[in-house]
């Protein structure tokens, strides 16, 4: 039963401790964070490089997740350049898979009975990953909180046995619980610190950096250095650290990008170049590890 | 007789998966059947919701007879082994064998005798087969399993006559059950017909059929609009995603805040239906109001649903409302260099040089429109600057539309705004053609600037590919410029386009360009015709003499031409044709001469002669006069009216006359009607229909 007044809020941090404890109870290793830039939980080793290979693995962490081209300001009540997603990715798929998800939501307040949850087509591809997976997108009453994935290819590999990954929006799905039109009014804790209170100022200064102040040709100079380190360490055996500077190379990446320095018909270049370097970890990780 | 009844129940399977597996399997199923001959009644179907797909027949027959059959064996003069591993394999003893000749020999032959076969026996032996011929556009693996299929597959239901057919399939087992619950594959229910299936689900709120689905949601849009005065428009593609993502389906009446309608309808009307499936509303005036439809599969006990699903649509718009107040007061004209900035196509420029190139193409397309050249100037320096902003990076869809708009709260003319907006159309043969002479200019020269520049790079598109979309340019080019009833210069434009590429350093073989372009536009010409409705004969003859210059008139008479040519007038006109030029013909191939229409008045014995002459002058004069020049309905009258003329001819002449003069000058006659025929079109192709046309 849901009565506004009696339902305590859930706080940001509860969201992801509540998820933490479900995940965990799951079977899950709680890992963390990984500590370089990413565009997305899916480009944590733990979920790229572990998706490969036949051995089973159950990871969940959050990820804080960059997008400079998502950057406002801070002014737009919807959108940041940085975002967290809460990652799960489990290997094989297990066959109930789709009711323990579901079964999640109500940790973290979103009761599935008196909500319209949708699983709407939603076939996922990342070039620079070189991976592709067929899936959905879950909507709550017509909102996404949630993408599901059964990969299928990963750093150009074919997945065998398939992984099937969870990536929730924490902030999105924040917003919805605690009725936030606007992603800074979120209560990240009890005594009442606003997700504005802590990234507000974040948002601005990455925004200005992202967009108007970030150093085209340094940029571009250091991603061809990286790219040059990535390759002189798969030449020596190491996929991890050569993993670690193609996954800053696309960083890089996508803050010339949103700097507008990359035309159309660069992109697709860059892209390839990251690609190249992914799938080359990816085999040598698999060579590596037998 | 009894049922068949199959249940496949997945994971959320994706509306156009579910339709073509659906379509797919019933024809499987049905193609076995027929094929065993095994007899069912014709009202069999298939019906889905996302996560079960139904197969229905009924009134098959339990058992069915397979006919004798003659297997031949070893020949008799074979070793006594081969022999024994026949009867062997057929578990048979010699006694049933027999020898016959046949032209290769003497064999032992066997006759397997007639057998009853129970249906319920062979659909359980085939099932795994036959579900294996699916083909799905995309298919996916899960778990460890080997099984690829639209989306997870979980359970299979499948009955005959009330009880379970049992089967494997990788690795799952056909049964009598089922999960009765979409989201929680751990209850099941056993069934023991169709029909109790269907009543457990409908007292369970779920509508298994989807065409019911469809009816029942469509009705409610309905019902709730005509209470409102409300005007609907229904997306019928949206209807029908819809109905296949929802199982209970609910309409629901749901709004947004009333100071969004200041964003470009088009973006509202995008967000509310692609972005999040809802249906948009409009007034009786067909202006777009403040209010969606949102179909749920719930029962919303609370006002949760339209609550989040309105909370949703706000959050959408407070971005587009966002973009669209920072994009508007960015003036256009000075984005214009920033153009610079993004590449057109590589080997082509960027998208400034290409705004340079439409820019002096529009010049000369407005001297031959006789518009303004400096408004249309204007209009296609500005057309590409939306794509600077950031409202069409979000709605990429509405590019030039935005532009449109952008221009409009700019304050430029009327006229500029409209060829902006609508500089992309037509995008495709069923797609709005633009009516105004501004937007006809400047989509035309988009169009022709494309063709010319991938045809230059020799990106011709394939049979079966087409990635830049250049079939559908083409398209747009022909319905421009028939569908405004224009005659431009198409050839000196394709060349100057050629000159303005080379003016920036890119150069094509101009002879290529044309010659490649001219077939491609005549192919494309053609596929018009033909959507047209234009008979094959007709358009193939239509064009004979191609000019790039002629497109709208060389539709036109074709077009005149397929109206009246099962008419009396159009059977009158072929036959007045044929008659003289099949003579002609056949005296060509013979005498191996040439004509060229050229008769004698002279040399005319007969007065049919003479009148089929004088006919002939006074068409050609008429031809020619100014009033008929573009009036091909009474030129094809004109040539019509031979008729009298002609049949008298032929019924008294005889063209084959002893002196040779005299018939020359005949057949000469006959090569001037032709040649009279030769002003509207080459007839001969026009193939002579005159018995299937019923006269």
């Amino acid at each position: 039963m849901v009565s506004k007044k009696t339902k305590k809020i859930i706080t940001f941090q509860e969201t992801i401790f509540n998820l933490q404890n479900y995940w965990s109870n799951h079977g899950c290793l709680i890992l963390q964070p990984y500590d370089v830039e990413v565009g997305a939980g899916t480009f944590h080793p733990a979920t790229t490089l572990r998706s490969l290979g036949p051995e089973k693995w159950e990871a969940a962490y959050v990820q804080p997740s960059r997008r400079p081209s998502d950057g406002r300001y801070g002014e737009n009540p919807n959108r940041l350049q940085r975002y967290y997603q809460f990652q799960v990715l489990i290997k094989p798929s297990p066959e109930n898979i789709k009711k323990i998800f579901l079964d999640s939501l109500s940790s973290i307040g979103i009761d599935k009975n008196v909500h319209d949850i949708r699983f709407i087509e939603d076939d996922w591809e990342s070039p620079t990953l070189g991976a592709a997976g067929l899936g959905w997108e879950v909507w709550c009453d017509g909102m996404e909180i949630t993408q599901f994935t059964y990969f299928q290819q990963m750093a150009g590999i074919q997945c065998s046995p398939v992984s099937v990954e969870l990536t929730y929006g924490l902030e999105r799905i924040c917003m919805f619980v605690q009725q936030k039109s606007n992603v800074f009014d979120i209560l990240w804790n009890k005594d009442g610190t606003l997700y504005k209170d802590i990234y507000k100022e974040n948002e601005k200064q990455f925004s200005k950096y992202n967009f108007e102040l970030a150093n085209i040709e340094y940029l571009f100079n250091t991603f061809e250095s990286l790219e040059k380190e990535a390759k002189n360490l798969l030449l020596n055996k190491l996929p991890l650290p050569a993993y670690d500077h193609s996954l800053k190379a696309s960083h890089v990446f996508n803050i010339l990008d949103s700097r507008g320095a990359i035309s159309t018909a660069q992109r697709a270049g860059y892209i390839s170049r990251i690609r190249d370097l992914v799938k080359e970890v990816g085999l040598k990780w698999l060579e590596e590890k037998k | 007789m009894s049922e068949f009844f199959l249940e496949l129940f997945t994971e959320e399977m994706p509306p156009s998966l579910q339709n073509n597996a659906k379509i797919e399997f019933l024809e499987i199923l049905k193609n076995f059947l027929d094929e065993k001959k095994i007899s069912y009644n014709k009202l069999y179907y298939s019906i889905s919701t996302p996560n079960r797909l139904i197969f229905y027949f009924k009134d098959i027959v339990e058992e069915f007879e397979k006919k004798t059959e003659e297997i031949r064996g070893p020949r008799v003069d074979a070793n006594k082994e081969s022999l024994e591993g026949f009867l062997k394999s057929k578990n048979i003893s010699k006694k049933k064998i027999f020898i016959k000749k046949t032209p290769k020999g003497e064999f032992y032959f066997y006759k397997i005798p007639s057998i009853k076969v129970s249906t319920k026996k062979i659909l359980q032996e085939n099932m795994p087969f036959l579900l294996q011929r699916i083909k799905w556009k995309k298919s996916m693996k899960w778990g460890n399993y080997e099984l690829s299929w639209g989306r997870p597959l979980k359970s299979i239901l499948c009955l005959f006559n009330g009880t379970s057919l049992n089967f494997v399939f990788y690795h799952l087992k056909s049964s009598n059950k089922t999960f009765i619950n979409k989201d929680d594959e751990i209850k099941t229910r056993t069934f023991k017909n169709f029909l109790s299936y269907k009543n457990y689900f409908k007292q369970a709120g779920v509508i298994v059929d989807d065409r019911e689905r469809k009816l029942s949601i469509k009705k409610n849009l309905e019902k709730i609009s005509k209470a409102k005065n409300f005007n609907l428009n229904i997306n019928l593609k949206l209807l029908d995603e819809i109905t296949n993502i929802v199982e209970k389906p609910k309409v629901i009446l749901c709004s947004f805040d009333k100071k969004f309608l200041e964003i470009p309808r088009e973006v509202i009307q995008l967000t509310i239906e692609n972005h999040q499936k809802f249906f948009p509303i409009f007034n009786k005036k067909n202006n777009l109001l403040n209010y969606f439809f949102s179909v749920i599969d719930k029962e919303d006990k609370f006002g949760l649903i339209k609550k989040g699903n309105e909370s949703v649509v706000d959050a959408r718009l407070t971005d587009a409302e966002y973009f669209w107040k920072k994009n508007k007061s960015q003036s256009m004209l000075k984005y214009v260099s920033k153009l610079e900035n993004v590449n057109y196509f590589n080997g082509l420029g960027n998208y400034l040089d290409k705004t340079k190139r439409l820019k002096n193409l529009c010049s000369v397309i407005s001297d031959e429109l006789l518009i303004s050249k400096e408004k249309l100037e204007l209009a296609s320096t500005i057309a590409k600057v939306d794509l600077l902003f950031d409202l069409v990076n979000e709605f990429p869809e509405l590019q030039g539309v935005l532009g449109g708009y952008f221009a409009e709260s700019q304050g430029f003319e009327k006229e500029v705004c409209l060829a902006v907006s609508e500089h992309y159309l037509p995008s495709g043969l069923n797609s709005r053609t633009p009516k105004n002479n501004y937007s006809i200019a400047l989509s035309l020269s988009d169009k022709l600037d494309a063709l010319v520049g991938f045809f230059g790079l020799d990106l011709v598109p394939t049979s079966s590919k087409d990635p830049y979309a250049l079939r559908r340019m083409a398209i747009g080019l022909i319905k421009l410029i028939i569908e405004n009833k224009k005659s431009l210069k198409l050839k000196e434009m394709i060349d100057y386009s050629c000159q303005l590429y080379n003016n920036q350093s890119i150069n094509f073989d101009r002879k290529s360009v044309h010659n490649n372009l001219s077939i491609f536009i005549i192919d494309r010409l053609k596929n018009y015709m033909k959507e047209k409705g234009i008979r094959l004969d007709i358009i193939e003859s239509s064009l004979i003499d191609f000019d790039l210059n002629n497109i709208f008139v060389i539709f036109t008479k074709a077009d005149r031409l397929n109206k009246i040519i099962k008419k009396q007038v159009g059977i009158d006109l072929i036959e007045n044709y044929k008659r003289a030029f099949n003579i002609l013909n056949s005296e060509t191939q013979l005498q191996n001469e040439d004509y060229k229409g050229s008769a004698d008045p002279a040399l005319f014995k007969s007065n049919f002669e003479k009148d089929l002459f004088k006919k002939i002058h006074d068409i050609r004069k008429n031809f020619t006069s100014i009033n008929l020049e573009n009036d091909y309905d009474s030129q094809l009258s004109l040539l019509a009216s031979l008729k009298k003329e002609v049949e008298n001819f032929f019924d008294n002449v005889i063209v084959n006359d002893n002196d040779v003069v005299i018939k020359k000058n005949r057949l000469e006659l006959l090569k001037m009607l032709c040649n009279t025929f030769d002003k509207y079109f080459n007839f001969e192709k026009i193939e002579f229909l005159n018995e299937k046309a019923g006269i």
